[in-house]
């Protein structure tokens, strides 16, 4: 019931907003290369998608792929920390420097150095999530209970046992911060990536409409990229109510 | 015959901070001893060199012949921490099943069994946090002794829980004890837990860490109405005054 609640809600406030929109478009008589009525874009996504599904499909494979480096490199440098403290003091001010490259500024130095084929693309998607991803993750191995810690040393646990049996359940939480977090950048850095230098790919079909002055596919394009970033954070929230129950409580077992 | 030998133990911290001095007496098999003193004098940092989670002292640690770090290697130590450490995505009988499942030991009746013996099979399927902090600390216990250890190392388990509770859970660890015959070995800072539990109490100074005294304790019984005899008075007062002169 209550969650039918929240989804009636979801779709009242959007229709809301296109209403909103519509009427915009309609009383000022808004000129279509300015602002494309929702009605238009539709009709435009309805007749190129043949267009945007594939090239959707790119950039999805794009981001997710760099989600998905970004996140199992920031979990193995956790493990690193959690049985070498004092590294965090290294990894974090590299963290940092990534962080504050400008992704724009990056991206044509990985156009050439890794060509400008899907691994320019999945490298910026990967740089974008990295910091976030690995800041929320650190952080759960901050809070890792140093008792147990020991209960497993009692135990003459080995690293594997101590890490899937302890550090791994205890770190889910924030693991799925991190993965939430990076979610929805990792669309935006792919995107990013191919509006500088691709021929395929949301971002392409963007910045190419863009100087077409094609608006309304331009929107069309980007409320697609809006539902990829979308549906990828409700898959892991999904995955999340799965995994774990209540607040903090993880079954994993 | 001695299972536990502690000869002339000193422990440093680095910052040239003196934890335990010359600290010596043993612990015969299947004794229930405490060792009671005051806040900071190095009661839980003995625990844990007896347990092999501390190394790096001066003098001689056996148990059952064997150094802390052997002993702990072939997990014949059971440990119960200050505050419950139970896994909170695991239940209560996947608790008590982890040090099987860390050892190979494919034998998890024997969870069920030690569970059955405390009478608290009813608890099995609970989650932790569905538990009260007493209950938690004898699931904790429970888990200490599922590989069958030489002896049962417990770190005040009991000092956040309220009076009442706290005779509760005594007299369920006293049934464990007769059950299990285990040597145990108890560190507490309340007087009364330490008369109303054990054979043998050591008393502790600290700065640094010294035996003071070891008596004897012979209770007719141990039950709640035990606690307000003379007898079992007589032997709180008798470790307070051995408290007290040392802060003179």
């Amino acid at each position: 019931m209550k969650k039918n609640k929240i989804f009636l809600q979801i779709i009242i406030i959007l229709a809301v907003l296109f209403l909103l929109w519509h009427l915009i478009v309609r009383i000022f008589n808004v000129l279509e290369y300015i602002l494309p009525g929702p009605l238009v874009v539709l009709n435009s996504w309805i007749e190129n998608r043949g267009v945007i599904l594939p090239n959707a499909a790119i950039t999805l494979w794009e981001a997710s792929f760099g989600f998905l480096i970004a996140n199992l490199v920031s979990v193995i440098i956790a493990l690193f920390v959690c049985f070498r403290r004092e590294l965090e003091n290294t990894i974090i001010p590299i963290a940092i420097a990534v962080k504050t490259m400008p992704i724009i500024a990056i991206v044509p130095l990985l156009i050439i150095w890794l060509g400008p084929g899907l691994s320019s693309k999945i490298a910026a998607a990967a740089l974008i999530c990295f910091f976030p991803a690995l800041v929320n993750i650190l952080e759960g191995v901050k809070v890792l209970d140093r008792k147990m810690m020991w209960l497993f040393r009692v135990y003459a646990a080995s690293k594997f046992q101590l890490i899937t049996k302890m550090i791994f359940p205890s770190i889910l939480p924030y693991l799925f911060a991190a993965l939430k977090t990076s979610s929805s950048l990792a669309v935006v850095g792919a995107l990013i990536s191919e509006f500088i230098g691709s021929n395929k790919g949301l971002g392409f079909i963007i910045i190419s409409n863009f100087y077409n002055m094609n608006i309304p596919l331009v929107f069309a394009a980007i409320i697609t990229s809006n539902i990829i970033g979308i549906s990828f954070y409700y898959l892991i929230h999904f995955l999340e109510k799965k995994i774990t129950f209540g607040q903090e409580r993880i079954i994993m077992e | 015959m001695a299972i536990i030998e502690v000869k002339s133990v000193t422990k440093e911290y680095q910052k040239g901070f003196l934890a335990l001095k010359d600290l010596t007496f043993s612990i015969e098999e299947g004794n229930f001893v405490c060792i009671v003193g005051p806040f900071g004098c190095g009661k839980s940092t003995l625990l844990e060199l007896i347990a092999g989670i501390q190394s790096d002292y001066k003098g001689t640690i056996k148990i059952r012949e064997k150094n802390p770090e052997e002993a702990r290697l072939e997990r014949r130590i059971g440990y119960t921490f200050q505050r419950p450490t139970l896994l909170p995505w695991r239940n209560v009988i996947q608790n008590i099943m982890l040090p099987l499942e860390i050892a190979r030991v494919k034998d998890n009746q024997r969870a069920y069994n030690l569970l059955g013996m405390v009478g608290l099979s009813h608890l099995a399927k609970k989650a932790p946090y569905e538990l009260s902090e007493g209950m938690q600390q004898l699931i904790s216990i429970v888990r200490s002794l599922v590989l069958n250890p030489d002896i049962l190392l417990l770190d005040e388990p009991f000092s956040s829980i309220d009076e009442i509770n706290r005779t509760k859970m005594h007299l369920h660890l006293l049934k464990i004890h007769q059950q299990t015959n285990k040597t145990t070995l108890l560190v507490t800072h309340s007087l009364s837990e330490a008369v109303f539990l054990s054979e043998k109490i050591i008393i502790m100074t600290s700065n640094p860490g010294r035996t003071k005294r070891i008596i004897e304790v012979n209770l007719p019984t141990r039950n709640e109405e035990i606690l307000f005899s003379e007898e079992f008075l007589n032997y709180l007062k008798i470790i307070r005054e051995e408290l007290k002169n040392e802060e003179k």
